[in-house]
């Protein structure tokens, strides 16, 4: 054995070289063992353990509010289940990893992710091929994993359209987080959307390098009113910038719920989202055996849409929008070509329509977006 | 509204929640206690606040709530390292790891509510005239110029310009010549802790009363530590924690206002641009002026515990 007080680095070093080795060595082994697998064996209610992992605070009243109310949904749906766990706050992170692995340990048959964790949960996919999982947000599918997310450009481009009609000085703004697809996605949809109805509107952004965080929300929002925008739209888990737009009597947009109550005359629509009905289905099909792993986005009106109009927004103006969401359910898509970036280069060509892949992975903006870059 | 108004304003706004912070931590580490428990206090703080307003309609309340809240707390942390003479470090810790835990779980009723009452803007007449700063600093709510006027001034006086003062910081650069001298040292420094705790659990609750008004969970975010950051940039000094504290809130308004006004520089850098001259204004002034290490140095008794008998 080896003595650890007098263990040398060279000593540390073989040791921690054995030590990968016998890591990877099964690792390896049972990637090439359970290649064929595609569906899991049926689990009685009884006997069913799901897991939830969330970013964030069930209180939030946003993202993982809503995921919550879709586990409480699974819970109405299957009152047998032996045992729901919930982890909140969940970080980004390695211990996103050690969580995880404590749902397999406790028995858990179907596990969710709530907000793609990435590499930390995949660790524990590979090693748990009994478990299926579902990441939300995520990009790769393996044998027991797949991802789910929603559309919510099409409700974003449908919310543009009525930030054209009620916007005054063309000048939009949005509080984002990070530069990533979805806020990408996100801009370029809701400009789009104010486009068809006012081509000269722009869209000013200002990134808060954060998903939650009011006091920096706030200021942002503040920002863009002193710069001349009277709509405002974001991406955010809470009511920061709605509560400025209410004070300073300018338009705004939300996501994940309904929050018009911190800014009643203010309050345009939300980006709503609800994944009880697909929480309701995934966990069916894991208890009856038929679950295989999918790559599933949620459209517009199964999952995500626009909210109910606030109280202040014009009739006409919500005439108009729903018109363009009705076209949008009816198959029609806002995001055909031609469409310029932000550079003023071509990049959709004329008639072409963009999938759902280049809208899901868009890492660019178009033409009329300012202060967001890759 | 013109660019520098709005960017002042702003700064007056979130700059408040660090100045008063940082006013609890100057008067703490003044009698020679790190309190790292700003962060948790501010939680409670933000919460007893919401908790209160939603009770009664009067914001005024809900601070002097949250005032004795950030007290209470307080003393159990004093009690902790002062006649205990616990580590100070792993106390303080202890009370925010207690304090955010202990408001995310009270505010999960409270959570996803606009506060019923706030501060309300008082337009000082005549000053709030002024070019630039008349809008931003004299058109604000109470607090703002508590935080930035009145409070800053009263405690220089106090820590400079009274025998008490003298005594007080006597307790923070040597407990055994102060205790030698007849000053009661833990009774100065239970009484300070207690106070700094109250104003950091007052911040907190400007927080949800003034400047984001609704309680969510980790609203606090993080302002707790830059808070006790600020004090030592400022060199434990009343006067100067406040100006720091808009100082980093003109700086965190100016990384906005630049994404705002598409300046041609990216928002990554922008986002910096609070810490960068945090740091920047902390070692220039040092390296510029020998002297400045004198005046910037730190209460020598800070974070040690004091044993009478061992001197």
């Amino acid at each position: 054995m080896i003595d650890l007080r007098t263990l040398s680095r060279r000593g540390f070093l073989n040791m921690s070289a054995a030590g990968a080795a016998a890591l990877a060595l099964p690792a390896g082994l049972f990637r090439a063992g359970t290649a064929s697998a595609a569906t899991l064996p049926a689990v009685a209610e009884e006997d069913a353990v799901i897991g939830f992992g969330h970013v964030g605070p069930i209180t939030d009243e946003g993202w993982t509010w809503s995921h919550h109310q879709g586990l409480l949904a699974v819970k109405e749906a299957f009152p047998k289940l032996k045992k729901v766990i919930e982890v909140e706050n969940v970080p980004y992170s390695a211990d996103a990893t050690r969580t995880y692995r404590q749902f397999v340990s406790e028995g858990a048959n179907m596990i969710f992710d709530t907000s793609s964790t990435g590499d930390f949960l995949h660790e524990v996919v590979k090693r748990a091929p009994e478990v299926a999982f579902m990441e939300c947000d995520g990009h790769q599918v393996m044998d027991n994993l797949g991802w789910y997310y929603l559309a919510h450009w099409y409700p974003t481009y449908v919310i543009g359209v009525a930030a054209g009609h009620l916007s005054k000085t063309g000048k939009l703004g949005y509080v984002a987080s990070f530069p990533v697809a979805s806020v990408f996605c996100s801009t370029n949809a809701f400009l789009m959307g104010a486009r068809s109805v006012n081509p000269a509107a722009t869209l000013q952004t200002i990134a808060i390098n954060s998903w939650f965080d009011p006091q920096a929300a706030t200021q942002a929002g503040t920002a863009l009113i002193d710069n001349g925008c009277d709509f405002l739209f974001g991406i955010m888990d809470e009511a920061g910038y709605l509560q400025v737009a209410e004070q300073r009597g300018v338009w705004a947009a939300m996501w994940n719920t309904d929050i018009r109550r911190y800014g009643p005359n203010s309050y345009v629509s939300s980006v709503i989202i609800d994944f009880k009905k697909f929480y309701v289905d995934q966990v069916g099909k894991r208890l009856a055996g038929t679950w295989s792993p999918s790559e599933t986005l949620l459209q517009m009106g199964s999952g995500v849409d626009r909210d109910v109009w606030g109280a202040k927004v014009p009739a006409d103006v919500a005439k108009a929008a729903d018109a363009v969401r009705d076209k949008i359910v009816g198959g029609w898509s806002p995001f055909t070509g031609e469409i310029k970036d932000s550079t003023g280069t071509v990049r959709i060509a004329k008639d072409q329509k963009m999938t759902d892949t280049e809208l899901y992975t868009w890492d660019w903006s178009v033409e009329g977006v300012s202060g967001l870059t890759s | 509204m013109d660019l520098l108004t709005g960017l002042f304003s702003t700064a007056f706004l979130a700059g408040g929640v660090l100045a008063l912070a940082a006013l609890g931590e100057v008067l703490a580490e003044r009698v020679g206690v790190v309190n790292l428990g700003a962060e948790g206090l501010m939680a409670m703080g933000a919460i007893t606040a919401i908790a209160t307003v939603t009770a009664t309609p009067y914001p005024m309340l809900g601070f002097l709530a949250a005032l004795a809240v950030g007290a209470l707390f307080g003393m159990v942390f004093a009690a902790a390292t002062v006649w205990l003479r616990a580590n100070q470090v792993l106390c303080g810790l202890a009370l925010t790891l207690m304090g955010t835990g202990l408001a995310s779980t009270i505010g999960r009723s409270y959570s996803g509510m606009p506060a019923r009452a706030v501060f309300e803007r008082i337009e000082i007449p005549l000053l709030s005239q002024l070019p630039i700063l008349g809008k931003a600093l004299f058109s604000q709510n109470i607090l703002v110029y508590l935080i930035y006027i009145i409070l800053p001034i009263a405690l220089h006086y106090l820590l400079f310009k009274t025998r008490h003062g003298l005594n007080l910081r006597a307790v923070g650069e040597n407990p055994a010549a102060a205790d030698a001298a007849g000053i009661p040292v833990n009774a100065i420094r239970f009484a300070y802790v207690t106070a700094g705790s109250a104003l950091a659990a007052g911040a907190g609750a400007y927080l949800t009363l003034a400047f984001v008004p609704s309680w969510s969970d980790g609203v606090v975010a993080g302002r707790g530590w830059i808070a006790v950051a600020l004090v030592i940039f400022a060199g434990y000094r009343p006067i100067p924690a406040v100006l720091s504290g808009l100082l980093f809130g003109l700086i965190t308004a100016l990384g906005f206002v630049g994404q705002a006004r598409g300046w041609p520089v990216a928002p990554a850098v922008l986002s910096m641009l609070p810490y960068l001259g945090t740091i920047a204004l902390i070692i220039v002034p040092v390296l510029a002026w020998q002297r400045m290490r004198r005046v910037m140095a730190a209460p020598a008794a800070l974070g040690e515990p004091y044993f009478r008998d061992v001197r």
